[in-house]
């Protein structure tokens, strides 16, 4: 069937960093939306984030790292510094020809700029931005900075994490990030459907706090009628046995298995082969296994640590029995079901066309999670670093090669990093898993 | 009351979670959303604990409640000849289908979605499924703990010492719910601009592998899988780790010192000179002296409460996060300011305040409507009748035959 570059036409300038803008404009960029991603200058923090192909920085390593191309991947870069009146001016007649606006910047620093929504609706009525911080423009913590896993805490998923028994632990490292980010793709979908049906603008002001108090909903119905929700770790909280994680043969391998109806216990004994501690009539209600469910997690364990995790989950499955192997990314690189799915991206080698995906060709990355028929969503290269300083200055501004020559000894444009962030390049194995 | 998506109309065959939310998050933009249920018992999240009221009750659960907003409610028995040519009747004025049944199930029906198309062309198809529906695993069980699991992400939380430990509160569906909103909106663009519908194929198991953050590429980069404990910031002191204040826990991070070196930035706001030790300023120092570096820290905290702490390490641009529980989550005065709950009365249970869209449009919070979820088949009568067009005498008969 033939697939449509959906978003094809729609041209966003995003100054955005780190994930929870950034990979929502990734989506988009995939499917077609021209993404211009402004890069400042001297503010590469995003480029030297890692992992590096087989964990060597590389001689462009700003064009290389591994985050930066999944969460960039499909968009273009211009670097251009918007904090100089020249920047600022070249900005405001891209934003002329553009149907939208992005950024996660603190509170009050588009105001500062003169790039808030009012500024820009001035010059472009119909303009969409999307700003997304911590907090969200307005209340009282509004100008306050976060990382994902301060919103782990402020936002109560946190507090509600944690072993039986023990104290709250950290949920996550970049969830809100993630669900933040998505919820910001959904938004500016919204805002294009929007400005399709009434030929509106519209100011869409999101916070990673409210994404996150959106994750919790049913504890927060709760604890206003007075329940509140104890820590489980992975067992299930009012009802479910067995329903836990469960060690299988070599290290840290763990199997997940979660039993709901009587029907599936009956289905967990037969593939069990029937042992005497399961052939229980206490066990076979729900209350009955919900009040032994330490004793059968004990027995269940002990089970399980016979065989090694796959294999155990194909076994139960085949029993109708819901398990999954607790698995890791190598593990989910070499899936069967995944791979039939065609799931994992990758830029093919002939795609590689910029000096950053000729060294992650072929590497693997996480992709959309649904499939659709009539709109293309394919992962295209990241761009390296100005890499379509020319084709917008040129191309879009009319600007003519002197006036670039100008930009680029004043400082305003660049397609190289500062002598500062080239005389301190990241270091061999650094990145993502290494700095957790 | 923007009411984006008030030109939309949405049936929900869903149950359980996922596509319940994927539903709220298009219903509450103001998309006419009609929630089809089996008559009896109705959706399954009905009967999921916690009840608010207490004791079980099909129009009181939390979980049911929470994702079911702004939504009609009808029974009907789509195994019925009957119920499946209503279905066909709804199909005709719908844009949208979200179901949750098992790949085949609707075929089985004769309700697959070539049959659907040729009802209605228009007609967008969202079915998310454990698995999806292609692929050797597609007819396998699953729960939000096997999907935590078999998407990679289990392994990584949790204390590297212990077991692997889930994160609470059915997060796959909120994270696959929001991916399958995302497609359908994709859709609904190319339906406005082209008159044709499509099915798409949500994988509940993909989107928890598209979650941690980048263990794929990790891998396919650098060789090596994230190690459990990593996320969970266990002996991070400086970043994530909880840490004891006068009245609860809080979060430090070393973001916000705007270049400056984070630990010196500490050293002054918490007067504590023992901080610029150079055996704290690398991450791997903190690590390796980490239980040092707590005992000092937490010296110093106990001296504030934690709201306190928060807004005076925030005034000076360091970045702390307040670990709050979901009661101090309810009562927080900047959400009450930006106006982020709804308030809803629902019958059973009278107002309560509910997450509302995670944003604002235009400065005003842009959750359209004010219904509480829907009590089971709430909404028979006004859409068999008002919609579909059947008589009053229609309605009694095929509800006492058991299809409505």
């Amino acid at each position: 069937m033939k697939q449509t570059r959906l978003l094809e036409g729609i041209r966003i300038l995003a100054l955005e960093q780190v994930m929870v803008v950034p990979y929502a404009t990734a989506i988009l960029a995939d499917m077609g939306a021209e993404v211009i991603r402004i890069e400042h200058p001297e503010h590469l923090d995003d480029r030297r984030s890692g992992p590096w192909p087989d964990n060597i920085p590389g001689e462009q390593w700003w064009n290389e790292g591994g985050t930066f191309a999944y969460w960039n991947r499909s968009k273009k870069s211009l670097c251009l510094d918007v904090y100089t009146p020249r920047g600022r001016e070249l900005f405001l007649k891209l934003v002329l020809l553009s149907d939208i606006v992005v950024d996660n910047f603190r509170t009050g620093t588009m105001e500062r700029l003169g790039l808030d929504h009012e500024s820009l609706a001035n010059i472009k009525p119909d303009i969409i931005t999307l700003t997304c911080n911590a907090f969200g423009s307005t209340g009282p913590y509004r100008a306050y900075g976060s990382r994902a896993r301060t919103i782990d805490s402020f936002c109560g998923l946190s507090s509600i994490s944690g072993y039986e028994g023990g104290p709250a632990l950290r949920a996550s490292s970049n969830y809100m990030d993630h669900t933040g980010a998505l919820n910001n793709a959904f938004l500016l979908l919204l805002a294009i459907y929007h400005k399709r049906k009434t030929g509106q603008g519209l100011r869409l002001d999101a916070s990673m706090y409210e994404t996150g108090i959106q994750s919790i909903g049913p504890a927060l119905l709760e604890v206003q009628k007075g329940i509140v929700q104890e820590r489980t770790g992975s067992a299930h909280p009012y009802w479910k046995a067995p329903y836990n994680v469960y060690p299988t043969q070599g290290t840290d391998q763990w199997i997940a298995i979660s039993v709901s109806s009587d029907e599936e216990w009956a289905r967990l004994k037969d593939a069990m082969g029937q042992p005497e501690w399961a052939c229980d009539a206490r066990l076979d209600t729900v209350p009955g296994r919900w009040e032994h469910r330490k004793e059968l997690d004990r027995h269940l364990a002990e089970w399980t640590s016979h065989g090694d995790h796959v294999t155990q989950m194909h076994r139960l499955q085949q029993h109708r029995v819901p398990a999954g192997a607790v698995y890791s990314a190598s593990e989910l690189l070499q899936d069967p079901h995944l791979e039939q799915r065609g799931y994992l991206a990758s830029i093919p080698p002939e795609e590689a066309t910029n000096s950053g995906s000729r060294r992650y060709a072929g590497r693997a990355f996480a992709d959309r999670p649904f499939h659709m028929p009539k709109v293309e969503t394919r992962m295209r290269p990241a761009p390296d670093l100005g890499e379509h300083n020319q084709e917008v200055f040129r191309g879009l501004l009319g600007l003519s090669a002197q006036e670039i020559a100008r930009l680029k000894q004043e400082g305003i444009v660049l397609d190289r990093p500062s002598a500062n962030d080239l005389a301190s390049p990241p270091q061999p194995g650094s990145g993502m898993g290494a700095a957790l | 009351m923007l009411g984006i998506l008030d030109d939309v109309r949405l049936i929900e065959l869903s149950h359980h979670l996922t596509g319940a939310f994927c539903a709220k998050l298009l219903a509450d933009q103001g998309a006419d959303t009609i929630k089809v249920e089996p008559p009896g018992r109705g959706d399954a999240a009905r009967h999921e604990p916690p009840f608010l009221a207490g004791p079980p009750h099909p129009n009181q659960s939390s979980q049911f409640l929470a994702f079911n907003t702004n939504k009609r409610s009808i029974t009907l028995n789509l195994e019925t000849r009957t119920g499946q040519r209503l279905l066909q009747g709804l199909v005709r004025a719908a844009d949208v289908i979200i179901d949750s049944f098992a790949p085949g199930y609707l075929e089985s029906l004769g309700l697959g979605y070539e049959t659907l198309h040729q009802v209605n062309p228009r007609l967008i198809l969202t079915s998310i499924t454990p698995f999806g529906q292609t692929g050797p695993y597609r007819h396998y069980l699953s729960s939000d703990l096997v999907e935590q699991a078999l998407g990679g992400a289990l392994i990584g939380f949790g204390d590297a010492d212990k077991e692997p430990m889930a994160l609470p509160q059915n997060q796959t569906a909120i994270t696959a719910g929001r991916n399958a909103a995302i497609a359908t909106m994709a859709a609904l663009l190319y339906q406005r601009a082209t008159g044709e519908g499509q099915h798409i194929d949500v994988s509940i198991m993909e989107a928890v592998v598209q979650t941690p953050p980048g263990h794929i590429h990790q891998y396919s980069f650098a060789g090596n899988n994230v190690a459990r404990g990593a996320a969970g910031g266990q002996r991070s002191v400086m970043d994530g780790m909880h840490l004891e204040t006068q009245d609860g826990y809080v979060t430090l991070t070393t973001a916000g010192t705007g270049g400056a070196d984070a630990m010196d930035a500490w050293a002054d706001f918490l007067e504590l000179p023992e901080l610029k030790d150079p055996k704290f300023k690398s991450r791997q120092g903190r690590t390796r002296h980490w239980e040092e570096l707590r005992e000092l820290v937490v010296g110093r905290l106990r001296r504030w409460k934690s709201h306190e702490f928060f807004k005076a390490a925030m005034e000076r641009r360091l970045v702390v996060g307040v670990v709050q529980s979901p009661a101090e989550v309810v009562d927080c005065p900047h959400l009450a300011e930006r106006g982020s709950f709804m308030a809803l009365d629902h019958p059973d249970l009278g107002i309560l305040n509910y997450p509302g869209a995670g944003f604002l449009a235009d400065g005003e919070n842009p959750v359209t409507g004010s219904r509480p979820a829907p009590r089971l088949g709430e909404h028979n009568r006004e859409i068999y009748t008002e919609l579909l067009g059947l008589s009053q005498h229609e309605l009694a008969q095929l509800t006492a035959a058991g299809v409505i």
